[in-house]
């Protein structure tokens, strides 16, 4: 076997037994890895509560992962969203990833509670726990630095520790396993971090084959405005987003309740750029770079986090955004969910905090004081806490980031097909809605988007389980990955048959979603967008979604999907299924 | 959806690539639509139900390019490699399917070849394209797989062995249009003089634009246009149909104070240094079928260079028109067609299209182009009678 190792690593935390397992070659042939891996071993697991010890924590890298492949140098982390309910994965890059595949395992299973704080440290030769009470307690760059002769390392800080529901599982280099709360999932485990090295090098079975898949997605890269343009990501960072989405008056603003916010241009691309003049760097061995920091290696925020600390909160300062992401950022939480229900709680409250309010609240949030205990459970919870439940702006409880549906029929949809609650990612029909990639759709038009959507879902799965970055479909597809795949492994695989085994990966998720009591009216957006108007002005009109043109096509969806007119299953979907 | 699918099926033969009664179009929404030629639809039905894809094109090319291919390819060959850029980025290798090796009760090869590659080519029936986001998708790697067929045929009839009486007579439609029909400068009514302002620019464009896929110098989806006003510059979107242009006009300011320009064409790189360089106020982007071909050929009988199109350091001519090589996007059409460009306001980019710079407006653009491509039919035709004197 090339592309895989075919070994796992199972830690029960409880017992503290650790043990290599061999991963079958069919099941990885069939899965892949990543996301798509971690959701199989899932099986047996996922209807376990998500601070039940016996729910596993998965971290699986990909068959891509180790090589030169551009932005494979990723994982995902899969288990069960304690602010969801949903299964749950989420896909991170840096280094980690690629030192667990140089350790010699594809994927690692923990399960249990230890009794005490401590260290998962994984080599070559097996795992160790180290103890962590020193560590408690103490935010990521401290343990990061304190960790660092082991080799790369993933921690949680204190909201993990506190089991803050959006709590992140942080990689050293500053990437982030964010939205779902799998940090707090590793916080009940009392497991603080994870280390791992090693040199081991992936074998690949046709050299001349991938270097050719590789160099054609190098051009394409090039060739795509949006990644390697004079105004593209790689350029900018993902705030180069701002701009245009106050141009199509569709960036959220005040919980929602309008789409554009006049001071957006104080955190745009250029505003940081000439604030900060960053310094660019990213994930291991990608071409693109698209994340920037300061001088000093802080890492500086995205698109989403100054939306969210900016306009959604009514917040125009710049030094107030960078220091609201750093401070997520050492805390381990999402920028997004932390974010989101400041918002909500403060449209609840009548008054939206002021810049110099943030900080405090985002370390209350971390300990769980004062009003950061309700903050910390996410808007959906607090807004029903405090009566209000129609002002939480998520879906299946996912505060939704920085694309408002209104603005973007297609991502309207996605919120609430997607198996993970409101997210952006599993569709990302803003690639054609907005970015024009790979061919432009009409933003404000449902038509043909059902069944859109069903593809983007069924490819995206499989670019998480290879695990590649989404920002690289926005030049290459399927194809030059299936070509990379089989020139890795030696395995034949098309774009076709990638997107059966990402098909596979959906509807495995959904079909758990399901048994979880998930249905037609989790899928469903807040009242908000089909009662209320967005910002509409220069010439662009941002009417209220028409309720009964979205329930149609979500209809439509669901009999694309196989799936009857409650979005449910017919059979039991998983006796099928390898 | 219908509305799509009828709206590229009038373009597939507005733009001569398809045989009106040879053309098939097929779409998924939560049901099949279908639309055009009865006897082509079962294949297409086998076909795209066989696939996750939204749509499926099948049409024949008005003039058997195909067969001329096909003719002149060793029996054993199993794809196409195009000559052209543009399709070579996009699309890398197009596959060939024999006559053999499909039926409509029996697509398995056509459905694998498909599952693979965005077009192929179909001994019988044609081009087969797909798209998996849009209708305007599957017609445009339609059109890509049409431009490179159009593009490596031609090109090689120019190259031994030289093409017999009977395969020039399958296009003799086409020597008689290079013949009898130049294009026509039809650049008279095109706004004039300096263009100010921002509505100004932007009807200019449009113009253009439409002009430009009329003429046929570009077919619609590809190509790039661009206006310097001022402190701004406005340029076609990426992945913008140069004929209808409205709402697909980016404004970038020079300083890069915004980035909402971040969905301009890939060429904005190459767009800005040829301003920058030349001091031009427009620039036109097309890519002429004749221009591309003479491009792609080359006297040098010693030279080592491997991949032309974006290694050879060279400038060649056609006429007195620079030929250089480069990459799209961020590649070396922005480093190597400034320097160049400023001689006689137009230049070739190797297997890629025709760049084209006007002082005040779009009508000097326009014409270089049109007056460079008719040159190229000429020679091109002149090329061809020397070596089949027969014809
Ligand atoms: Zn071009």
């Amino acid at each position: 076997m090339t592309g895989w190792h075919g070994r796992l690593l199972n830690v029960d935390l409880t017992s503290g037994r650790i043990w290599p397992e061999a991963l079958p070659a069919e099941l990885l042939q069939t899965y892949l890895g990543g996301r798509g891996l971690g959701v199989r071993l899932l099986r047996d697991y996922y209807q376990l509560d998500p601070f039940a010890a016996e729910l596993p924590l998965i971290f699986a890298a990909g068959p891509l992962c180790g090589t030169a492949a551009p932005t494979a140098a990723r994982l995902s982390v899969v288990s069960r969203s304690p602010l969801t309910g949903t299964i749950y994965d989420c896909s991170a890059g840096g280094r980690f990833a690629w030192r667990l595949k140089a350790a010699g395992y594809d994927a690692l299973k923990i399960v249990g509670r230890s009794s005490s704080p401590v260290v998962l440290r994984v080599r070559p030769d097996g795992g160790k726990l180290l103890p962590a009470e020193k560590l408690w307690g103490e935010p990521i760059g401290t343990t990061v630095k304190a960790l660092a002769d082991h080799g790369s390392v993933a921690a949680i800080g204190p909201a993990g520790e506190n089991r803050v529901l959006y709590a992140n599982i942080m990689m050293g280099e500053g990437n982030s396993v964010g939205r779902g709360g799998l940090g707090a999932v590793m916080g009940g485990k009392n497991l603080k971090a994870l280390t791992v090295s090693g040199e081991q090098k992936v074998a690949i079975v046709d050299r001349q084959r991938f270097d050719e898949a590789r160099q054609d997605i190098i051009r394409l890269f090039k060739a795509s405005p949006v990644i390697f343009g004079d105004l593209g990501i790689a350029e900018y960072g993902t705030p180069a987003l701002v701009d245009l989405m106050a141009q199509r008056r569709m960036a959220p603003t005040e919980n929602f309740r309008k789409t554009i916010f006049s001071a957006a241009d104080h955190y745009s691309g250029p505003a940081i750029r000439k604030a900060y003049q960053p310094k660019n760097h990213g994930c291991y061995g990608c071409p693109i770079q698209c994340k920037k920091s300061m001088q000093d290696g802080t890492p500086l925020p995205e698109y989403e986090t100054v939306n969210h600390f900016g306009a959604l909160n009514g917040i125009d300062d710049l030094r107030s955004i960078v220091n609201s992401n750093n401070l997520c950022n050492q805390l381990g939480m999402d920028t997004i969910s932390a974010a989101a229900s400041i918002s909500a709680w403060g449209e609840v409250n009548g008054r939206f905090p002021r810049a110099e309010e943030i900080g405090a609240l985002l370390q209350a949030i971390a300990r769980r004081e004062g009003e950061g205990e309700l903050l910390a459970q996410g808007a959906a919870r607090l807004t029903r806490q405090l009566g209000r439940p129609e002002l939480s702006m998520s879906v299946k409880g996912l505060e939704l980031p920085a694309y408002d549906p209104r603005g973007a029929y297609g991502m309207a949809l996605a919120y609430c097909t997607s198996n993970r609650g409101g997210c952006h990612l599993r569709a990302y029909p803003i690639s054609h809605e907005i970015l024009r990639k790979p061919v432009p759709t009409d933003r404000f038009d449902f038509a043909g988007k059902a069944r859109m959507i069903k593809i983007a879902e069924d490819c995206n799965a499989t670019i998480d389980s290879l695990v590649a970055c989404k920002f690289s479909f926005f030049g290459a597809s399927l194809e030059e990955y299936a070509e990379l795949l089989a020139a890795t492994t030696g395995v034949e695989y098309s774009p076709q048959s990638l997107k059966e085994i990402g098909e596979r990966i959906y509807l495995t998720e959904r079909y758990y979603n399901q048994q979880l009591g998930f249905s037609a009216e989790h899928d469903m957006l807040p009242e908000r967008f089909f009662s209320e108007p967005g910002s509409s002005g220069d010439g662009i009109e941002v009417p209220p979604i028409e309720r009964a043109r979205f329930v149609e096509e979500r209809e439509k969806y669901y009999r694309i999907r196989g799936l009857n007119e409650r979005g449910e299953f017919n059979e039991n979907y998983l006796e099928r299924q390898p | 959806m219908i509305r799509q699918i009828e709206r590229y099926a009038a373009k597939l033969h507005a733009d001569g690539s398809a045989r009106p009664d040879r053309t098939t179009l097929l779409a998924r929404d939560d049901r099949l639509l279908c639309w055009g030629a009865e006897e082509l639809l079962p294949l297409g039905k086998a076909v795209i139900e066989r696939l996750n894809v939204i749509s499926l094109v099948v049409a024949e090319p008005q003039l058997p390019f195909l067969e001329l291919l096909l003719r002149r390819t060793d029996p054993a060959t199993a794809e196409l490699i195009p000559l052209d850029t543009e399709t070579r980025t996009f699309l890398h290798d197009i596959p060939l399917v024999r006559k053999g090796e499909f039926s409509a009760s029996d697509p398995q090869r056509l459905v694998e070849l498909l599952g693979q590659r965005k077009g192929v080519l179909v001994e019988g029936v044609g081009i087969m394209a797909t798209g998996s986001v849009t209708v305007e998708q599957a017609y445009i790697n339609y059109s890509s797989v049409y431009h490179a067929i159009f593009v490596k045929t031609l090109y090689d009839l120019l190259k031994a062995p030289s093409p017999t009486r009977e395969e020039l007579a399958l296009l003799r439609p086409l020597w008689e249009q290079l013949r009898l029909q130049p294009i026509e400068a039809l650049t008279d009514d095109l706004q004039r003089g300096g263009l100010a302002g921002k509505a100004q620019v932007l009807s200019a464009m449009q113009q253009v634009g439409e002009r430009t896929v009329a003429l046929k110098l570009v077919d619609s989806f590809f190509g790039n246009i661009s206006c310097r006003c001022g402190d701004q510059l406005y340029i076609s979107q990426t992945g913008a149909s140069l004929e209808s242009l409205a709402g697909c006009i980016d404004q970038v300011p020079n300083d890069n104070s915004s980035t909402a320009g971040i969905t301009a064409s890939s060429e904005l790189i190459a767009h800005r240094a040829i301003f920058r360089q030349t001091g031009a106020a427009t620039i036109l982007h097309g890519h002429p079928k004749f221009s591309v071909i003479l491009s792609l050929l080359c006297e040098e009988t010693a030279c080592r260079i491997a991949d032309c199109w974006k290694n050879c350091a060279k400038i060649r001519y056609l006429k007195d028109v620079p030929v250089v090589a480069g990459e799209i996007g961020a590649g070396g059409i922005a480093k190597n067609v400034p320097p160049v460009i400023g001689q006689e306001g137009v230049a070739v980019v190797y297997g890629h299209g025709v760049f084209a710079i006007g002082e005040e407006d779009f009508h000097q653009p326009l014409l270089a182009m049109v007056n460079l491509e008719n040159w190229c039919r000429e020679e091109y035709l002149r090329r061809l009678q020397s070596c089949c004197p027969q014809m």
